[in-house]
């Protein structure tokens, strides 16, 4: 069951996290919890994978806005930094970032 | 936009929040829901159509950038291109700086940055947002007038003064246009075609101040200002005016006049200025065809003489620089005249300025109610001598006083004058009223009602320079009047001219028949007293017997008519 202790050890600013919801925790772990569900990291590599650089950047923007929100730091910064690359739709290699991000992301979908 | 009378109440606004991501829009809802009614939208497309839905009832929009189907500056450039839409606000939603500028330029109110800053922060700016909105839209609904689109007055004259602050050396007209005979075209075409007619008036005006960066506004009913560059080509621009008004209304018979106050004088209150222009422009009232008439310094220096007199009243009334003087009125119904009362007419003899004419101050002092003040003053004084001749001789000399138009509006107008009449012993019949003609054909119900009650109160009422304004003969009949004074205009020139003189017998035979005397005013010759008499006229007042003359040179007419009697 997700609770904040493990969100914490997790790595994510549970406080600024808390706080945008008003401290409201039961409210932001069940954010968190249909952030863990969501899809997009799955629609980004696939993207990445097909040299799609529109539709990545719109999705790794929409999944930043997303996590930032949640303060979801660990999976958070690869996909930022993916986000201003794509920004620019700068042709490089993403499957680190993209590894660190699955990676992170994974992580979080255990702690659900 | 919310209606802006709900400001102040304690009522929900509604915010709409427009992302397409899921968990974005539940976070900024559940935020904003303290305080506000929240619905939500995850595209642009559905976003548009939900504000259309509510345009009225709609507080905010809260607006992510990168959607799908419609994306946020999509709608934003929309909703910035609709007249209605655009007036509420956009709060955008954006991690990108750069984003900022293009949001700001289509027409967005705030930004939120992503993450989102806390939720106090958020609600703040919502807020914020919210009432400038609708102070905007109160500003707007007040300082424009519906018909025209103008300006109101006090929002003209702010907009003008903000003018004068950004561009200081820059010359300036002050005019005021008027809508010659305005309320005939209401009463001949209808109320419905004078709006259409002061919406074009108002449309043309805006065209032309927008065009050379000017202001306007509609002040009053028919009456525009415009504050304008300075030009000289006045006669052109008013041609040009009146052409384009009659082409939009299809209707030529429009005239119009216009008073120029040209090159303003900046050191004087914008209302000021406009007061000069209205005074040009009231000069040329009663033209016909369109006009316009320049404020000079002809009109200046009797404005500054006009302002002298208002100043000084007080001062003249404490200081006794009025006089009142009294002209005889003769009975003339005998084989010899018979002094019967006498008119109280005030005299101003101004230390420095001499004898100011009744002319230059009683009008002016009527425009401005001032005239209340000097009729108190005749009014006591001439009780006062009413009781020194009886004191002296042992009769009473009746003596009429006028009673203005706006004494008449005076409640404690009854109270007053029999507290005089009561105050020097004398009784309200040895007291004569004279309200003039024009007092009755105003409001004439209010009129007659006072007029009976001081006549039930025992005065006796004199109905001034009858024949001079737009006097009706079924009126006569309708007055409670004792007498009836002839304006010296009738009497002027019955022996040259024997159709005056037919008039005159006219009215004396209609008020021989209503029973109701008559005063002749200003007779002046032998010949004119000689007709008058054999007309039938009762009583005559004028230079043939006296000029208006100070109390102790009327001691002597009464003195020389004691001595007639013995003799």
């Amino acid at each position: 069951m997700l609770t904040t202790d493990a969100l914490r050890e997790y790595g994510a600013a549970v406080d600024e996290g808390l706080a945008r919801c008003m401290n409201m925790e039961q409210f932001y772990l069940g954010l968190v919890a249909k952030a863990a569900a969501d899809t997009k990291i799955g629609e980004l590599k696939e993207a990445l994978a097909a040299g799609d650089l529109d539709k990545a950047f719109e999705t790794a923007h929409a999944l930043k806005g997303m996590l930032g929100n949640l303060a979801l730091t660990p999976v958070y910064d690869p996909v930022n930094e993916m986000t201003e690359l794509l920004r620019s739709r700068t042709d490089t290699d993403y499957s680190v970032l993209m590894g660190r991000a699955e990676e992170q992301f994974e992580k979080l979908k255990a702690l659900v | 936009m919310q209606d802006t009378s709900l400001r102040g109440q304690n009522i929900t606004r509604r915010v709409l929040v427009v992302d397409d991501e899921q968990i974005n829009r539940e976070l900024l809802g559940m935020i904003i829901s303290r305080e506000y009614e929240v619905i939500y939208a995850e595209d642009g497309a559905e976003a548009l159509r939900i504000i259309r839905e509510n345009e009225k009832t709609l507080s905010l929009v809260m607006l992510d950038l990168m959607m799908p189907e419609m994306d946020g500056y999509e709608l934003l450039a929309q909703l910035h291109r609709d007249e209605v839409l655009r007036r509420i606000p956009v709060i955008v939603l954006t991690s990108e700086k750069s984003a900022e500028v293009k949001s700001l330029q289509l027409g967005a109110a705030d930004f939120i940055t992503k993450p989102y800053d806390m939720p106090e922060v958020i609600l703040a700016r919502v807020r914020r947002s919210i009432e400038l909105a609708e102070d905007n839209l109160m500003i707007r609904a007040t300082e424009t007038d519906e018909l025209t689109g103008l300006y109101t007055k006090d929002y003209f004259f702010q907009y003008c003064s903000r003018h004068d602050r950004y561009f200081p050396d820059m010359a300036m007209d002050a005019m005021v246009l008027n809508i010659n005979r305005f309320h005939l075209i209401n009463d001949l075409k209808g109320r419905r075609f004078g709006d259409e007619v002061l919406a074009a008036v108002g449309g043309c005006i805006k065209g032309t101040v927008d065009a050379n960066g000017g202001l306007a506004c509609r002040c009053e009913t028919d009456t525009f200002q415009i504050y304008l560059g300075h030009s000289e080509d006045c006669p052109d621009r008013l041609g040009q005016l009146t052409e384009m008004i009659r082409t939009k209304l299809g209707w030529g018979s429009i005239s119009l006049r216009l008073g120029i106050y040209h090159n303003v004088d900046m050191s004087i209150d914008i209302e000021e200025r406009f007061d000069r222009a209205t005074l040009a422009c009231s000069r040329q009232r009663g033209t016909y065809g369109t006009s316009y008439c320049v404020y000079d310094t002809e009109m200046h220096e009797k404005e500054l003489f006009n302002e002298r007199l208002i100043s000084e009243i007080d001062k003249a009334l404490t200081e006794r620089q009025f006089k009142v003087f009294y002209q005889p009125k003769y009975d003339i119904r005998g084989d010899k005249p018979v002094l019967a009362s006498a008119e109280a007419l005030i005299r101003w003899f101004h230390p420095e300025l001499g004898m100011v004419s009744p002319g230059a101050f009683i009008p002016l002092f009527e425009s401005n109610g001032l005239i209340q003040k000097l009729d108190r003053f005749v009014w006591r004084e001439a009780a006062e001598q009413i009781k020194r001749w009886k004191e002296a001789y042992g009769r009473t000399v009746p003596v009429s006083v006028n009673v203005s138009r706006m004494d008449i509006y005076d409640p404690d107008l009854e109270e007053l004058l029999l507290d005089i009449v009561r105050s020097n012993g004398l009784q309200p019949n040895e007291y004569l009223l004279e309200i003039t003609e024009s007092a009755y054909t105003n409001d004439s119900s209010q009129i007659i009602k006072t007029v009976e009650q001081l006549r039930a109160d025992g005065f006796r009422v004199e109905m001034d320079d009858f024949g001079s304004g737009y006097s009706s003969l079924n009126m006569l009949a309708a007055l409670p009047i004792d007498a009836l004074k002839l304006d010296m205009r009738f009497v002027r020139h019955i022996c040259e001219n024997p159709r005056d003189m037919m008039l005159v017998e006219m009215m004396l035979e209609i008020s021989r028949r209503l029973g109701i005397p008559v005063i002749a005013e200003g007779v002046e010759n032998e010949e004119q007293y000689r007709l008058l008499k054999s007309a039938g006229c009762e009583m005559i007042q004028g230079f043939y017997f006296s000029r208006p003359v100070p109390p102790e040179e009327f001691d002597l007419l009464i003195e020389r008519e004691e001595n007639k009697v013995k003799c």
